[in-house]
């Protein structure tokens, strides 16, 4: 007889319908590929399918990165096994500089974010992200926003309208910003990343129409990516700096 | 019984193919050494002789033995018109089109920034160089309709509308002979996005 909770292995191992991204996917085998996928209620996976690499498999017009899909996989593995994938469209292809900060977006939950760890807010604020690059917005508020989003999912959360020592940010304060401790006045921190209180107000509030708020913003959330990162160098960055170069 | 070294290097070295894993590997080297050895033989000088002779043309980076190979030498072909495919075999398609009268320029990739490809390792500076030989008055750009060939085209272009060079980019639609019925949604959606005046 078949014990009684193997059921409820089988059906969590067979997933239906799962909104879900394409990150990125690498070449397995002759015909195959390894995606690296987004799923809105699973996190992010690894799965394999089969045959999508074959000249002309229906895979190839449905695989695609910054497209909103539906896959169903199964398997318990740590690769689960490509079982039907639709692409479900409303969303423009990402064009021009929009593709490379797609890319950006991609590298930060590839980097940052473990395997099999559901993280619903962070999918929306991803499938947003993507919805503007996709609409031709290039502002690099919306990258802002999303890394915002994903440091607070992912339990980093900025502490931005009061200080280190619980006191209010003063709008016409001087601040510097340190990791995990939060922004200190700048005469009490030698360290951090120096930042006005309006900057840090703006960056709670979402509100980047100011230009030195934004570039103090990206500044700011680049010391604190690259701790949470313990180092790695963003592919794309640097990617992006060359193409600035040629 | 150890293997013996040499099959041992043999079966890793022939690992290096794309798709070939261990155990296919050591089928290839069982065959060749039992059932073929000339094959064998004509393999291991051909390859010898591909790589001792085979070298990137100056001016379209395929593969040629010369330092610029027939194609851009040829008469017949338009110098004006140059377009810039991702791999050779994607040239070899657009020849087979008997659609292109001009020249090539081959990446020999496509920018990956996930991968950590980008313009350095694809040589940019040498297509833009041989882009601006005051010859050339029009690129075509026919790498792929995937994320990473309309990124590489659109950098592409940007840099080469920087030095005046006039740039085209290959359209997407949908194949010829398909009807809408039978094609993925993607496409559809693409053409319609892509729809033209008529």
């Amino acid at each position: 007889m078949t014990p009684p909770h193997s059921r409820v292995t089988q059906q969590r191992q067979r997933v239906d319908g799962a909104a879900a991204f394409l990150l990125h996917a690498y070449p397995y085998s002759e015909t195959s590929l390894i995606l690296e996928v987004f799923a809105r209620d699973h996190g992010r996976l690894a799965i394999l399918a089969r045959g999508a690499r074959r000249p002309r498999s229906a895979l190839r017009a449905v695989l695609v990165s910054f497209q909103p899909l539906e896959l169903g996989w199964f398997g318990g593995g740590e690769v689960k096994t490509l079982a039907k994938a639709e692409w479900l469209g409303g969303m423009p292809l990402l064009a021009r500089e929009g593709l490379l900060l797609g890319y950006y977006l991609n590298e930060l939950l590839l980097k940052l974010l473990p395997r099999e760890d559901a993280h619903a807010n962070l999918f929306d604020a991803y499938a947003a992200a993507l919805a503007a690059l996709s609409r031709g917005a290039t502002e690099t508020a919306e990258l802002r926003r999303f890394e915002k989003a994903m440091l607070r999912e992912l339990g980093y959360g900025l502490l931005l309208d009061h200080d280190g020592a619980g006191n209010e940010i003063d709008v016409a304060g001087r601040y510097r910003y340190l990791v995990e401790r939060g922004a200190m006045p700048e005469a009490l921190a030698e360290s951090g990343v120096l930042v006005t209180g309006k900057t840090l107000l703006d960056l709670a509030a979402d509100d980047y129409s100011d230009a030195r708020s934004l570039a103090e913003s990206k500044q700011l959330m680049r010391h604190l990516l690259s701790h949470y990162l313990s180092g790695q160098p963003l592919q794309t960055r640097r990617v992006f700096l060359e193409l600035q170069d040629v | 019984m150890a293997t013996p070294s040499s099959l041992d290097a043999l079966v890793a070295a022939l690992r290096c193919l794309p798709g070939v894993g261990p155990k296919s590997a050591q089928r290839m080297v069982y065959h060749l050494l039992q059932h073929d050895p000339r094959g064998a033989e004509r393999l291991a000088k051909a390859l010898e002789t591909a790589l001792r002779t085979l070298r990137h043309c100056d001016r379209c980076n395929n593969f040629t033995e010369a330092e610029v190979c027939d194609r851009c030498l040829s008469s017949k072909r338009d110098p004006s018109q140059l377009c810039v495919v991702e791999m050779p075999a994607d040239l070899n398609i657009m020849e087979q089109t008997h659609a292109f009268q001009g020249l090539y320029y081959v990446l020999m990739g496509r920018l990956s920034p996930l991968d950590g490809i980008g313009p350095r390792e694809l040589a940019f500076d040498r297509l833009l160089a041989r882009a601006s030989d005051g010859v050339v008055k029009e690129v075509i750009l026919a790498t792929n309709l995937t994320n990473e060939g309309e990124a590489t085209a659109h950098y592409l272009s940007e840099m080469l509308h920087a030095r005046g060079v006039k740039v085209s980019r290959i359209a997407r639609g949908l194949p010829l002979g398909s009807e809408l019925e039978y094609s993925d949604a993607a496409s559809v959606a693409q053409a319609f996005i892509e729809r033209r005046d008529y």
